[in-house]
């Protein structure tokens, strides 16, 4: 009896006629036998279907559901695709403003501008046609820097405080508490800045009353931006194996050993990416700064004229000025088109593209960490 | 034979990790020490002016004993209303990445569109609200121009959490939906949305807090000016926020009371971010306890 | 031979030929063709990785929720390709229902997780409702254990009552063939066994394929056992044949626990 006859198929189902043998390796050959190539020993005059089962027509798609699934997807497509616009849109509407500070646009009312007159200098009257933004890009940079100095070695070990050490209800009451500083408005920020720290360190030897400038700015940005760096750093030292830290510590290593020459390194990507973003936020605030630094354009001027014994300290407490800060400041005061306003939204231009490079900046230590 | 070296732990290693251990556990008691300093100094600053009258009088503009009647109105307002316009908008995109764009560089452009939206300072899209929507649509300062830039602001956030709440639906729920014939669009709708919908709301009275908090939006979209009328529903007038109010009286200084308006308005505003934490914290532990 | 041949009288519901899948460029299943009769207990059985399951789930094209995937060769059921036979996979999925290896509820009531299907094609008057749900739950031998609590959570059921839901969830939409992807290797041994008899009762008008790396329950359940090894069938038979006296060596070295 040929094997393949056993199933007894009443009919094979032969699709399209033209199939070929099974490629199947040798040893399975012989066994290529629950589908008889050639019908099995059956009639072979109809081709069997099951008979429809009494289908409930209620269990069809309507028109309706098929037209929404696909207009849904167009849908979701085209809010995402807004998203894409509004970051063009962005650069597109900014840099309209912006640029037209330097080239001669229908509708500017004073003389285009050369880029060097306005990166370059450190004159900034805009009354007498002076628009050298320097000492607002120093002053960022400066407010940043200090601030950042502050903040990511604090929320680094911070991070590595609630991945690594803090018992579980330290670890909850942490995560709390870097929830709420991460709430907290800017103005809020700015109002504790204004009544609470300038008070205490003016008419001290660090400053003439009333104090402000650079370094309660930086201490004030500082805890604004710490949740965002322990947040971030505490994922990166919680997505560590653990077997890096107990590898570490079998080998004799304590606890701050491991941390140290182990732990950091190992996610020191990461850690960048969350001080290059906490970098992104510190330079991008605006109202919590600009009501404790004081609003001085002129501070590059003041420092250096002043005679003091203590110049570096007491410059942290001079009032100065910042691109964000300066925009408050002077945006509502400026007139649409001419040069003055302008400026300022070359000045936000330049706040933007900062952030698209510091962004691109997190993708490429994101890309460093996988390679 | 020489004798093997003796691996001891030095003593000056002992101490550097007992002072680092020591280090670590007093930087994170400083920071919720600041956080109960902050609190404390401005509920304390604000709670002498924090009464009834405060709260429901109209503001005034150069007397002392001004309310923030219309400033709260208009801080929920602005809030409900960007909300809004973000929520479809930022659900829509999250829904596209999490569950259509597949894995690839559409996904990856689209993740570095939505990083740089929330990373864009406040400040540069109210320039850029104030270009569109206050000057060149002519709206000028008012609600609809605040409340389109404030929503730009939510939109990121609510995609990003979207996004996130549905990858971590389980695909075994997703695959039971499709099993029985359902389309993507059921699937979604049916499982996926219900299943996040606690991360998403979750993330959306966060964005909603940071909303309520924003002011370098709103001064150049929305204006430093309240209403006359209450309730002023009106999309066409500026509508000045708390947060807005805040900082106005603070850097203008014709309120012969401007200190005690701000401490007291700041308090207000601390009070109700404390709430909104309160509720999430409240809401997701009741989650917490009814799925266990 | 010392099994008397039984000729089939049931008809060919699903029909394999020469087929092949792929993720990518990895090909998991290669050259299959084989045969699946309406009202039959089909068996895939084969060591874990031999693209059972993968197999199981081509019949619903459910692997092209997640991934892409290539199919070719041909998959017919009743006839018509179910990959270009210009049959829509979303109308595929109710026909041919899955039971997965991890029971699944939604995280929603007993009740509603039943009419979640009939609801999705717009049934949604209480009456007709009820009557499916209490129909399939009897189909499911659940309705008596669970008719006085259908509105309480699915997810605090039993590991083996969750199963038997997912079934009756899946007989809700009125499947012709249902799919199970090792449905009790998440349970314990009575669970299983009521899923076991349960699969005796539904093929009465169900063509079933199951899918399990279990080769007792292979034999207890199925008519048919089809042995796949590294994405090949070696070979497919009545489930009798296959355990008392398969063609192949490797299958009855296989069944033995020589390798496996």
């Amino acid at each position: 009896m040929p094997i393949g006859s056993t199933l007894a198929h009443p009919a094979g189902i032969q699709p399209g006629g033209s199939r070929k043998a099974d490629p199947m390796p040798d040893v399975l050959e012989t066994s290529l036998t629950a589908v008889p190539a050639n019908g099995g020993g059956g009639s072979a005059e109809s081709r069997p279907t099951v008979p429809q089962a009494a289908e409930s027509p209620a269990f069809r798609h309507s028109r309706t559901h098929r037209l929404a699934d696909r207009w849904a997807h167009l849908a979701f497509l085209s809010c995402s695709l807004l998203v894409v616009g509004l970051i063009g849109g962005i650069l597109f509407f900014l840099a309209s403003r912006g640029l037209a500070a330097f080239w001669p646009v229908a509708g500017n009312m004073g003389r285009a501008l050369h880029l060097s007159e306005v990166f370059l200098s450190a004159d900034w009257a805009p009354s007498s046609d002076r628009f050298g933004i320097l000492p607002f890009i120093a002053g960022s940079l400066g407010v940043t820097g200090l601030a950042l100095l502050i903040a990511a070695p604090a929320g680094i070990l911070t991070g590595v405080f609630i991945a690594k050490m803090a018992p579980a209800w330290m670890r909850n009451l942490m995560r709390q508490v870097m929830d709420l500083l991460v709430g907290i408005p800017s103005v809020v920020y700015g109002i504790f800045g204004l009544t609470v720290v300038l008070p205490l360190v003016s008419h001290t030897w660090l400053a003439d009353a009333p104090a402000s400038g650079f370094a309660v700015s930086a201490v004030i940005l500082a805890v604004m931006i710490v949740p965002t760096i322990v947040s971030l750093s505490t994922d990166a030292f919680e997505s560590l194996p653990s077997s890096l830290d107990e590898g570490a510590q079998a080998l004799g290593s304590s606890r701050w050993q491991a941390i140290w020459h182990v732990l950091i390194p190992a996610a020191r990507p990461r850690l960048l990416t969350a001080a290059v973003l906490g970098l992104g936020r510190a330079i991008g605030e605006a109202m919590a700064v600009q009501m404790v630094i004081g609003n001085n354009p002129q501070w590059i001027a003041l420092m250096r004229e002043s005679t003091d014994r203590a110049p570096f300290l007491r410059a942290l407490f001079t009032p100065a000025a910042t691109l964000t800060t300066e925009l408050v400041q002077e945006l509502p005061n400026t007139a649409a088109g001419s040069t003055w306003n302008n400026v300022l939204f070359a000045m936000g231009l330049l706040l933007y593209l900062l952030t698209m490079v510091l962004i691109l900046a997190t993708r490429r230590l994101g890309r460093g960490k996988e390679a | 034979m020489g004798a093997a070296p003796v691996f001891r732990r030095s003593r000056s290693s002992k101490l550097v990790d007992r002072l680092m251990r020591g280090v670590l556990w007093a930087i994170a008691i400083l920071f919720v020490v600041v956080l109960i300093l902050f609190v404390g100094a401005i509920l304390k600053q604000g709670w002498p002016v924090l009464n009834l009258s405060f709260l429901t009088k109209m503001p005034e503009t150069l007397d002392a004993g001004g309310g923030i009647k219309p400033q709260i109105f208009n801080s929920i307002y602005l809030v409900v209303l960007s909300l809004g316009i973000s929520l479809p908008v930022g659900l829509g995109a999250g829904v596209y990445m999490a569950e259509y764009a597949g894995k690839g560089r559409a996904l990856n452009f689209l993740r570095l569109c939505i990083e740089t939206l929330a990373a864009t300072p406040s400040i540069v899209l109210a320039l850029f609200g104030m270009i569109v929507f206050v000057q060149a649509m002519g709206w000028s300062f008012s609600i609809r121009s605040g409340a389109l830039t404030l929503a730009l602001l939510n939109i990121p956030v609510i995609t990003r959490v979207t996004e996130v709440s549905l990858l971590a639906v389980p695909r075994e729920l997703k695959e039971a939906s499709y099993g029985l014939g359902a389309t993507k669009l059921q699937t979604i709708l049916k499982v996926a949305l219900p299943y996040a919908a606690t991360g998403i709301l979750t993330g959306l009275v966060l964005t909603a807090g940071r909303a309520f908090g924003e002011s370098a939006i709103l001064v150049f979209t929305a204006g430093t000016n309240a209403s006359a009328q209450f309730p002023d529903f009106r999309l066409t007038v500026p509508g000045e926020t708390l947060s807005v109010h805040l900082w106005y009286v603070t850097s203008d200084g014709t309120l012969p009371d401007a200190r005690e308006i701000a401490a007291g308005t700041a308090a207000v505003m601390i009070l109700v971010l404390l709430s909104l934490n309160l509720l999430v914290r409240l809401v997701d532990r009741a989650i917490r306890r009814r799925t266990r | 031979m010392l099994i008397p041949t039984v000729p089939e009288t049931k008809p060919i519901k699903l029909s394999v030929r020469n087929m092949a899948f792929s993720y990518g460029e990895k090909k998991v299943l290669d050259g299959l063709s084989l045969d699946i009769h309406a009202e039959r207990v089909t068996a895939i059985i084969g060591p874990s990785g031999c693209g059972k399951s993968t197999f199981l789930k081509c019949f619903n094209r459910i692997h092209e929720v997640s991934s892409a995937v290539n199919v070719s060769g041909d998959m017919l059921m009743d006839g018509v390709d179910i990959y270009r036979g210009g049959i829509d996979e979303v109308d595929l999925r109710r026909r041919v229902g899955m039971v997965f290896q991890k029971p699944n509820p939604f995280p929603k009531s007993i009740y509603e997780n039943v009419a979640f299907g009939p609801r999705l094609f717009g049934v949604s008057d209480r009456t007709s409702l009820d009557g499916i749900v209490e129909d399939a739950l009897r189909k499911a031998a659940l309705w008596d254990e669970v008719k006085d609590r259908l509105k309480e959570s699915a997810t605090g059921m039993s590991g083996g009552q969750q199963q038997r839901l997912c079934i009756a969830r899946a007989l809700a939409v009125n499947p012709e063939v249902l799919l199970m992807d090792e449905p009790c290797s998440a349970l314990d041994p009575i669970a299983t066994a009521k899923i076991e008899d349960l699969i005796g009762e539904l093929k009465e008008n169900l063509t079933i394929v199951i899918v399990t790396h279990n080769m007792q329950q292979a034999a207890r359940v199925s008519d048919y056992t089809a042995f796949f090894w590294l994405g090949k069938l070696v070979e497919m038979d009545l489930t009798e044949r296959i355990f008392t006296t398969p063609r192949v060596q490797m299958t009855e070295d296989y069944i033995t626990g020589r390798f496996g």
